[in-house]
């Protein structure tokens, strides 16, 4: 099995073994269904709340597991048996085909309307040596009928005769560890790294974040994960209260605590982009009380701020800290989506935000940039935009007042 | 987008891959994630970039997109709006189109879903110099051999 795959199930056993209630929490949904359940047994004395919560959550889990609440709880409390057998994992059929190069062009895009997956033609370098032959390899799922979609394809162009062609099935794995291997460490700012799971960092005084991402976004690479972490960087001083909205692996998330925040949460609403991420906090060694990751709730924000509000920051006020009537919460938020989300999303996103806090949003290229700032200056103000190779990233204060 | 002269004199490019992703729906799951694996580009880069430049389709359009993978694993990628048919087919609420086209009608349409299609076609980088006019000839030209009339007015 791949790398990924079995970093991810050892993980998964690991939480279940160990008492680490914020993984426990975050890898259900339903956490903000029974977190008012739950909540009183946190609010006991810390030493005993740990193990106590783990084994309450561990019946309500397996309760869980018979009702079908959200389509997302589902389909992570059976992950916890075994790795969800989706699309991601299935494998597929490589099928490589060899024709005319007169014609190539016109039979891959043919192969497209008649079921293929992807198609790909190799360049040569040198021309003269393979003569007239050119090889397309596509790519069908297993479900497909192989030889019905290229007879139909090569029909539809006129050729007379099917090519020949030769089917291998190929496992899930191949892809993902070739994959992998395009990721580097990479340094983003000065002094700090982030370093992929199976490469030794190159700066070991550094700050390192070492991450695993898996199938979900955030390696560092990208622009806009540059930039934000640009962001962060400038405003993190130091204890404050942060939110990743679309956090991906937790790349954000991570890097708020390691310069200095004193909490920091993660919303996404893929199920993939929570497990990576609470794998890669385990990697670089954040405690769970740190670190709060959750699929965004769909029954609004105020139950899922309790659930944040019973997570312990500050022990002592555990028990004044029953319900919670406000949202707004956090110091810095950021949200690194695409441009629709932020649309649709901007009344949620605010509403997590302190007013005078830092609301950065990001995923977006230079020509989204008006139609952003027109949504979101009824919230914001002070809105500078920072940019980097077409992509942009903005930041504001939220109003202190807001009508 | 660059040119193609421009990127062949620029880089050696080591494949070109077509797709049919949704827009904005692009993940390193199969069909994308096999396809670009093979040739290690980044995954997570592309899925990003695609959807973002394709926010502006409704969501799970699907889109036809071109990769250009260069030997240095790293990309460039052009991407179209879906086909004339897909789009006819939509407006007619078709599921295929007409098993005898010419004889047997399967659906009909009026000149404003023409044009309408037409203004999508026109943003697409193959179009942009064509007048509307001619691509909304095409159009019709694409609808009488899938069986689809066009009128003046529906009745």
């Amino acid at each position: 099995m791949s790398l990924v795959i079995n970093s991810l199930r050892s993980h998964f056993f690991k939480h279940l073994l160990c008492t680490s209630t914020a993984a426990a929490a975050a890898s259900t949904a339903t956490a903000l269904i029974f977190g008012h359940r739950t909540r009183g047994i946190v609010g006991q004395s810390r030493f005993s709340d740990s193990v106590f919560f783990f084994s309450e959550r561990y019946k309500l889990l397996s309760q869980l597991a018979s009702k079908t609440a959200t389509f997302s709880t589902s389909r992570s409390s059976s992950s916890l048996e075994t790795l969800p057998t989706d699309s991601y994992t299935s494998p597929y059929l490589s099928v490589t085909i060899c024709c005319q190069k007169n014609v190539a062009d016109m039979l891959s895009e043919a192969l497209l309307c008649f079921g293929a997956n992807s198609t790909s033609i190799d360049e040569h370098d040198d021309d003269s040596e393979v003569g007239d032959e050119i090889c397309i390899s596509s790519i069908f799922s297993v479900s497909q009928d192989v030889k019905e979609s290229i007879s139909l394809a090569v029909d539809s162009i006129g050729l007379k005769e099917i090519p020949s062609y030769d089917v291998v099935m190929h496992d899930h794995t191949d892809w993902i560890k070739e994959s992998q291997e395009s990721f580097h460490p990479v340094q983003v700012i000065e002094g700090i790294w982030i370093v992929p799971e199976w490469r030794k960092p190159p700066d070991l005084q550094a700050t390192n974040i070492i991450l695993n991402p898996g199938l979900a976004f955030g390696t560092g690479d990208h622009p806009t994960t540059k930039l934000c972490l640009m962001l962060l960087y400038d405003v993190i001083k130091g204890g404050e209260v942060f939110l990743d909205y679309g956090t991906g692996s937790g790349i954000l998330a991570i890097a708020a605590i390691k310069f200095g925040a004193a909490f920091s949460a993660g919303l996404d609403i893929d199920p993939q982009a929570i497990t990576a991420a609470q794998h890669n906090a385990t990697l670089n060694n954040i405690q769970p009380e740190k670190l709060f990751l959750s699929l965004v709730p769909s029954t609004g924000s105020s139950t899922f701020t309790n659930e944040i509000v019973s997570k312990p920051t500050d022990r002592q006020h555990l028990n004044d800290k029953g319900v919670v009537t406000e949202t707004e919460k956090f110091h810095v938020v950021i949200a690194n989506i695409l441009l629709n989300p932020l649309l649709d999303l901007a009344d949620q996103i605010v509403s997590h935000a302190k007013p005078g806090a830092t609301v950065g949003l990001s995923g977006i290229i230079s020509e989204q940039v008006p139609r952003i700032i027109h949504r979101y200056s009824p919230f914001l103000e002070d809105i500078t935009v920072s940019k980097m190779d077409d992509w942009a990233c903005l930041a504001g204060f939220k109003k202190i007042n807001l009508g | 987008m660059s040119t193609l002269k421009e990127i062949l004199t620029r880089r050696p490019v080591a494949a070109t891959i077509r797709l049919t992703v949704p827009a904005g729906g692009a993940r390193p799951a199969p069909p994308v994630g096999p396809a670009l694996g093979q040739y290690r580009l980044n995954l997570m880069a592309f899925c990003k970039d695609f959807n973002v430049r394709t926010q502006k389709y409704k969501p799970d359009t699907p889109m036809a997109v071109i990769i250009t993978a260069f030997k240095d694993n790293t990309f460039e990628f052009t991407v179209r709006s879906p086909s004339v048919t897909w789009y006819l087919k939509k407006a007619a609420g078709l599921e295929k189109g007409s098993g005898r086209p010419g004889h047997v009608m399967a659906s009909s349409l009026t000149l404003k879903h023409v044009y309408e299609i037409a203004k999508v076609k026109q943003q697409d980088p193959y179009c942009q110099y064509m007048p509307l006019e001619s691509i909304c000839k095409s159009i019709i030209g694409t609808a009488n051999s899938m069986g689809i009339k066009v009128q003046k007015e529906l009745d």
